[in-house]
C-alpha cells in the first residue's frame, strides 16, 4: 500500500467533507472551496492510500434521471483515523462543516 | 432496492452514456475528452465516466431554463479544466510508471540477450568517460583554469635573462638592489614584488622541528596578488624592514598539522631558522605559492650595495592597466641596460624580459599536458565513433525484430520510445561507471603525479567537464540508438521480414561513412599507440641509464645546522666538529654498513661555482669556467657506489689544515684535461673565506654521478674534502646492511641526542630519490600508454561493431554464395580481409598523422627518436593484428551461416 499522504490542508478538508457526507467529487469542490483540479488529485492519493473508497452510484438511478452514472467516494475504517487526525491537526475545520446545517445524505437508490 | 454497485475497477458500462440526446451535452465535455488523452488507455475510459457523471448532472442541476448563455456554461467549464491536472495526475502515477516499467523491464531483459553488446558499450562509455574526465580535470587543474589570484592576466614575471644566450651565467632570478631599481624605474607596472623560497627551519614547542619551503617575499606581495590570509593579517610595510622584530604567515596545512589548527595561534611564537617570530596570520587552504610554502616571512632587505651580485629574488610584478606584455618587455630590457652601464663589473650580460605568470608557471609540464589533452579528444572522438557503430551495428541485427512488432501494430514512437529506454539504461549504466573511473582515476592520478605538476593541490573532478562527457555520451546513445528503429519501422514491415532484414539498405554512401569512421578510429588509435609506444621506450632507456651510484638500501637526510647557533661561517670549526661526530655515531651503529657527509646527495645538482686552472692563461673576468661544487667526506664514493676511475679518494687525511685536495668527475677531465692526465693539477678558487684553501691538487678521477637527472648527462664537478669546504648544510647519506627504512628511528635517535632540534622529517632512500628522478617520466608514460590502450580496445570494438553489422546484412547474400559452393574459407578470407583492409588504409593514415603528432612528444622522450622506425612498425604490426583478431569473430559467425536458413528468408 502507498504511503498515507500528507494531511496538508487541502487533503483535510476533503477528508473531513467525505466523512460528512460530500461524496461526490463536485459536491466536495462545492462543500470546501476547492477547485475540482485539487479536489480530484486528493482523493485519488486518499484512495490509493486506502483511506476513502469509491463506487458507482446505482445505475438504475441514473437511468431513472437520464444520465450517466456518478462516482462516490466513503471513509474506510482506517480513513476514521485519518479524520480524526484531520480535526486534531486543523480544529476549525470541523466548525466549518459541523455547522447548523445538517449534511445531505448520498442520493443512493 | 438492491443496489448494483459496478465494481470500481471497470466503466460503468454502455447504458450509462446517454449522450445521443444532444441538448444534454453539458459544458466542458470536450475538455474532459480532451484530457482523457492523457489518461493512460486502461483507465481511461472510467476516468471519463467519471467526470462526464459529474458534468452531466452539474447540468442537469443547475442549467437554467431557456437560451444557454455563455455566463452560464462558464462554471462547469471552469470546473471541467480541473480533469487536466486530474488526468495529469494519473498519467503521472499510472501511466508512466507502467509503461516505463515495461519498456525497462523489456530492454533489461533485451540487454541481458545481447551481453557482448551490453558490455562493450557499458565498457567503451565507463572507459571513455571516466578516463576522460580524470585526465581532463588535471589539464584543467593545471593548464586552463586561471591561477586562484585577482586578474591573473597581469600577473608578470621579470625574469633575469642573458643578452649573451648564456643561461649559466644569468639566471631568471635577480639580486634585491635590482629589484628596487626596477621598482623605481619601471613604468608598466602598478606593483613590483620580491620573492623567494628558501628552505627553512621551523622550530616550535608543539611540533617537531621541520624544514619547510619558506616564502620569503617583500610585503607587497600578497595584496598584489589580491590574497588575503583566512586568519590574523598580511605583513606591514613596516615589518619589511631591516631590523624589524620577525612575523611569520603560516599555511592552512602547517597551521593544520603542526599548530593543531588552534584559532589561537596568531600571535604566538616560532622560531624561524633559529630567531624567534611571532605568527600573525594563517593563508587560506591550498594556498602555497611560492613553490608549495608553508610559512612566509617578510624579505626585510637594506637594499645594501654589497648584495647587488646575489640574485636570490625572483621579481613578480603586475602590468599596470593599458600596458601590453610588449610595452614592459621593451621598458625592462631598456632598464637592465642602465644597470649594466651602471655596474658593469655585476650586471654584464644581464638583460631582463617579462613573461605572464600562468605561463611560466606551467612552461615545462605544458607540452606533456598539452599531449594528454590531445589524447583526450582523440579517445573521446573514438568512444563516440564506437557508441554510434555498436547501436548501428545491434540494429541491423535487430531488423527482424523491429520489422515483426511493426507488423504486429507497434507504432513508430512506440518502437522509438523502447529503443530509447534501451539506449538511455545502456547509458545509464556506463554513466554510473563512468563517473566512478573518473573519481577513482582522478584519486589515482593526484596521488601518483610527480612533484614537478604544479598546481596538483588544485586537481579535482570538475563537474562541468564530467557534465558535458555525460551529455555527450548520452546524445550519441540516444541518437544512434532511436534513429535505426525509426528508419527501420518506416516503409512495409512485409517487405522487411520478406527481405530478411535486408529491408534496411542503408545505401552505399551510409556504409562508406561508417568505414571511414572505422578508418578515421584506426588512424586515431595509431597515432596514441605510436606516441605511447615511444614513451615506453623512453621510460625503458631511462630505467637502463646508469645513476653513478648504487642507491639499494642507502638512506638520505638533510641536515641543516641553524645558523643561529652554529655560526657557520664565523666559526666553522663548530660545524666541522659535528658533522665528524656525526659521522663517528652513524658509522658505530652496528646496522650501518658506510656513510658518508657530503653537501649534495648523489641526485642533487646542488649550485655552480667558477674557478680557474693554475698554470694556465686566466680567462677574460666573468668567463671563468663554471663546475658543481660537491663537498664529500672520506670515503663517500666507496659509501655511494661511484666507480673511482683514477687517481685516489678523499681521506681522514685531508683535513682542514692539510693541503687542498679535489676529486673530479669524468665530464670534468673531458672537459679541461682532453688529453693529458689531470692528476697532480691545481685548480684556483681564489680566497673565499679563511681557513679555505685557494688552491686544490686534484687527486682522482671519479665516474660520472648523474646530479643532473637522469636524462642529462652531467656537468663537471669538483668534489672537495667536506673539513677543507664547510657549509653548515649537508647531507647524510646511510648504507644499512640491512632494511633501510628500519634504520630511520635509530637515525633520528642518534642526530637527536646530539640536538634535539634539528629536523629530521624527512628521511628518504636513494630508491625513493631516484624514482622521483624519473616520476615526470613514468607518469607520463603511464597515462599515455592508458590511453593508447583504451584507443587500440576501442579500435578493436570499432573494427568488430562494423564488421559484425556487415555480416548481419549480408548473411542471405553469404549464404546464397555458400549454396553455389562458396568454401567457408573463403567467406572468412572475405571478411577478414574486409577489416583488413580498413586496417591497413587506417595504419598508413595514423603513421603519415604520428609522424606529425609526435613531434609535440619531442621535449618528453629520451633516448629515441620521435620518428623511430622500430616503433612504428612494431605498432603498424600491433594494429594490425588487433584488426584482424577483432575481425575473426564476425567473419567465424560469417563462415557459419547456414544456407538454407539463410535462404528460407528468401
Amino acid at each position: 500500500m502507498p504511503r498515507p499522504p500528507r494531511l496538508t490542508l487541502p487533503t483535510a478538508m476533503v477528508l473531513l467533507a467525505v466523512s460528512r457526507h460530500y461524496r461526490y467529487g463536485f459536491d466536495i469542490s462545492d462543500a470546501t472551496g476547492l477547485p475540482s483540479g485539487t479536489v480530484y488529485p486528493v482523493l485519488r492519493r486518499l484512495e490509493d492510500a486506502g483511506l476513502l473508497r469509491s463506487r458507482w452510484e446505482a445505475a438504475q438511478t441514473a437511468r431513472a434521471e437520464q444520465r450517466p452514472p456518478r462516482r462516490y467516494y466513503t471513509v474506510t475504517t482506517s480513513g476514521a483515523q485519518a479524520v480524526r487526525d484531520a480535526v486534531e491537526r486543523y480544529p476549525t475545520l470541523q466548525r466549518a462543516f459541523d455547522g447548523p446545517n445538517p449534511s445531505p445524505e448520498p442520493r443512493t437508490a | 432496492m438492491t443496489q448494483v454497485v459496478v465494481p470500481h475497477t471497470g466503466p460503468p458500462g454502455t447504458d450509462s452514456d446517454p449522450l445521443g440526446r444532444g441538448a444534454a451535452r453539458p459544458p466542458g465535455t470536450w475538455v474532459v475528452a480532451a484530457c482523457a488523452r492523457l489518461v493512460p488507455a486502461d483507465r481511461r475510459a472510467e476516468w471519463h465516466a467519471e467526470w462526464m457523471g459529474e458534468l452531466t448532472y452539474a447540468w442537469q442541476v443547475r442549467r437554467p431554463p431557456g437560451a444557454v448563455t455563455i455566463a452560464a456554461r462558464a462554471p462547469l467549464l471552469l470546473r471541467a479544466l480541473g480533469a487536466l491536472s486530474d488526468a495529469l495526475w494519473f498519467r503521472r502515477h499510472y501511466g508512466n510508471v507502467s509503461m516505463l516499467s515495461q519498456d525497462l523491464r523489456y530492454a533489461l531483459r533485451t540487454l541481458i540477450r545481447w551481453p557482448g553488446f551490453t558490455a562493450v558499450v557499458v565498457l567503451t562509455l565507463a572507459l571513455g568517460i571516466g578516463a576522460n574526465a580524470a585526465i581532463f580535470s588535471v589539464v584543467n587543474a593545471v593548464l586552463l583554469r586561471p591561477l586562484p589570484y585577482t586578474d591573473p592576466d597581469r600577473l608578470v614575471y621579470l625574469f633575469g635573462s642573458p643578452t649573451d644566450g648564456d643561461s649559466a651565467k644569468v639566471g631568471t632570478s635577480s639580486s634585491y638592489p635590482d629589484y628596487v631599481d626596477f621598482r623605481t624605474r619601471a613604468r608598466s607596472f602598478s606593483q613590483l614584488a620580491a620573492l623567494s623560497v628558501r628552505q627553512t627551519t621551523v622550530t616550535g614547542k608543539s611540533f617537531e622541528p621541520a624544514i619547510v619551503s619558506g616564502g620569503v617575499v617583500t610585503a607587497n606581495l600578497f595584496p598584489m596578488l589580491g590574497v588575503t590570509p583566512a586568519i590574523g593579517r598580511g605583513f606591514g610595510p613596516d615589518e619589511d624592514k631591516p631590523g624589524a622584530p620577525v612575523v611569520v604567515i603560516v599555511s592552512h596545512d602547517f597551521w593544520r598539522q603542526r599548530l593543531s589548527a588552534n584559532p589561537n595561534a596568531i600571535g604566538s611564537s616560532l622560531a624561524i631558522n633559529g630567531r624567534p617570530a611571532t605568527v600573525i596570520g594563517v593563508m587560506p587552504p591550498r594556498f602555497g605559492f611560492p613553490g608549495n610554502s608553508a610559512v612566509w616571512y617578510p624579505a626585510a632587505e637594506s637594499n645594501d650595495p654589497r648584495t647587488r651580485g646575489q640574485h636570490s629574488y625572483v621579481i613578480l610584478g603586475r602590468l599596470a592597466s593599458g600596458t601590453t606584455l610588449g610595452t614592459a618587455n621593451r621598458e625592462v630590457a631598456g632598464i637592465a641596460r642602465q644597470l649594466e652601464t651602471e655596474y658593469p663589473g655585476l650586471n654584464a650580460k644581464r638583460g631582463a624580459r617579462v613573461q605572464g605568470m600562468a605561463e611560466a608557471t606551467v612552461g615545462d609540464v605544458r607540452p606533456s599536458l598539452l599531449v594528454l589533452l590531445g589524447s583526450v579528444v582523440l579517445v573521446l572522438l573514438i568512444v563516440c565513433v564506437n557508441v554510434a557503430n555498436l547501436f548501428l551495428a545491434r540494429a541491423a541485427a535487430r531488423a527482424r525484430e523491429v520489422a515483426v512488432r511493426t507488423a504486429l501494430g507497434a507504432g513508430r514512437s512506440r518502437l522509438a520510445r523502447q529503443f530509447l529506454t534501451e539506449s538511455v539504461v545502456v547509458t545509464a549504466i556506463g554513466s554510473v561507471l563512468g563517473v566512478g573511473v573518473a573519481y577513482w582515476g582522478s584519486k589515482l592520478l593526484v596521488s601518483k603525479a610527480p612533484r614537478s605538476i604544479p598546481r596538483a593541490s588544485e586537481i579535482g573532478i570538475d563537474a562541468n567537464v564530467l557534465l558535458f562527457l555525460l551529455a555527450l555520451s548520452a546524445v550519441t546513445a540516444v541518437i544512434f540508438g532511436v534513429l535505426p528503429a525509426l528508419q527501420m519501422s518506416r516503409g512495409m514491415p512485409i517487405a522487411s521480414l520478406r527481405e530478411g532484414g535486408r529491408g534496411m539498405r542503408g545505401g552505399l554512401a551510409r556504409r562508406g561513412l561508417r568505414q571511414a569512421l572505422v578508418v578515421a578510429e584506426v588512424a586515431l588509435a595509431v597515432v596514441l599507440v605510436v606516441g605511447a609506444s615511444l614513451l615506453v621506450k623512453s621510460f625503458w632507456k631511462m630505467q637502463r641509464v646508469d645513476p653513478g651510484f648504487v642507491p639499494d638500501r642507502m638512506l638520505a637526510v638533510q641536515i641543516q645546522l641553524p645558523q643561529s647557533r652554529y655560526a657557520g661561517f664565523a666559526d666553522a670549526d663548530r660545524v666541522r666538529a659535528f658533522y665528524a661526530d656525526l659521522y663517528s655515531r652513524i658509522s658505530a651503529r652496528p646496522e650501518v654498513q658506510s656513510v658518508a657527509v657530503a653537501m649534495q646527495h648523489p641526485l642533487s645538482p646542488g649550485w655552480t661555482s667558477s674557478f680557474t686552472i693554475a698554470g694556465r692563461e686566466p680567462p677574460p673576468a666573468g668567463q671563468e669556467p663554471e663546475s658543481s661544487i660537491r663537498p664529500v667526506t672520506a670515503g663517500y664514493f666507496r659509501a655511494v657506489g661511484a666507480k673511482l676511475l683514477r687517481g685516489r679518494e678523499i681521506q681522514e687525511s685531508d683535513g682542514v689544515a692539510a693541503p687542498g685536495v679535489v676529486v673530479i668527475n669524468e665530464a670534468f677531465a673531458r672537459l679541461h684535461f682532453p688529453n693529458e692526465d689531470p692528476i697532480g693539477k691545481q685548480i684556483d678558487r681564489g680566497s673565499w673565506w679563511k681557513g679555505m684553501p685557494a688552491h686544490y691538487e686534484i687527486i682522482g678521477v671519479v665516474a660520472d654521478e648523474r646530479f643532473q637527472g637522469l636524462r642529462a648527462p652531467a656537468d663537471p664537478a669538483t668534489y672537495f674534502s667536506l673539513p677543507q669546504f664547510t657549509f653548515n648544510d649537508n647531507w647524510l647519506l646511510v648504507r644499512t646492511r640491512g632494511d633501510a627504512k628500519a634504520f630511520i628511528p635509530t637515525l633520528r635517535q642518534t642526530v637527536w641526542a646530539m640536538d634535539r632540534d634539528l629536523p629530521l622529517e624527512n628521511v628518504r632512500t636513494m630508491d625513493e630519490i631516484l624514482g622521483d628522478a624519473v616520476a615526470d617520466t613514468r607518469f607520463n608514460t603511464a597515462l599515455l600508454s592508458l590511453f593508447a590502450l583504451v584507443a587500440l580496445l576501442l579500435a578493436a570494438i570499432g573494427i568488430y561493431g562494423l564488421l559484425a553489422y556487415t555480416v548481419a546484412q549480408r548473411t542471405s547474400e553469404i549464404g546464397i554464395r555458400m549454396a553455389l559452393g562458396a568454401q567457408r574459407s573463403s567467406v572468412l578470407r572475405l571478411i577478414v580481409g574486409n577489416g583488413l583492409m580498413l586496417a591497413l588504409i587506417g595504419v598508413a593514415i595514423g603513421a603519415a598523422g604520428a609522424l606529425l603528432a609526435t613531434r609535440a612528444l619531442e621535449r618528453l622522450v629520451f633516448g629515441v627518436s620521435t620518428t623511430d622506425p622500430g616503433v612504428f612498425a612494431f605498432v603498424a604490426l600491433a594494429l594490425t593484428a588487433v584488426a584482424v583478431t577483432a575481425a575473426a569473430v564476425p567473419a567465424l559467425r560469417a563462415s557459419r551461416v547456414d544456407p538454407i536458413v539463410a535462404l528460407r528468408s528468401e
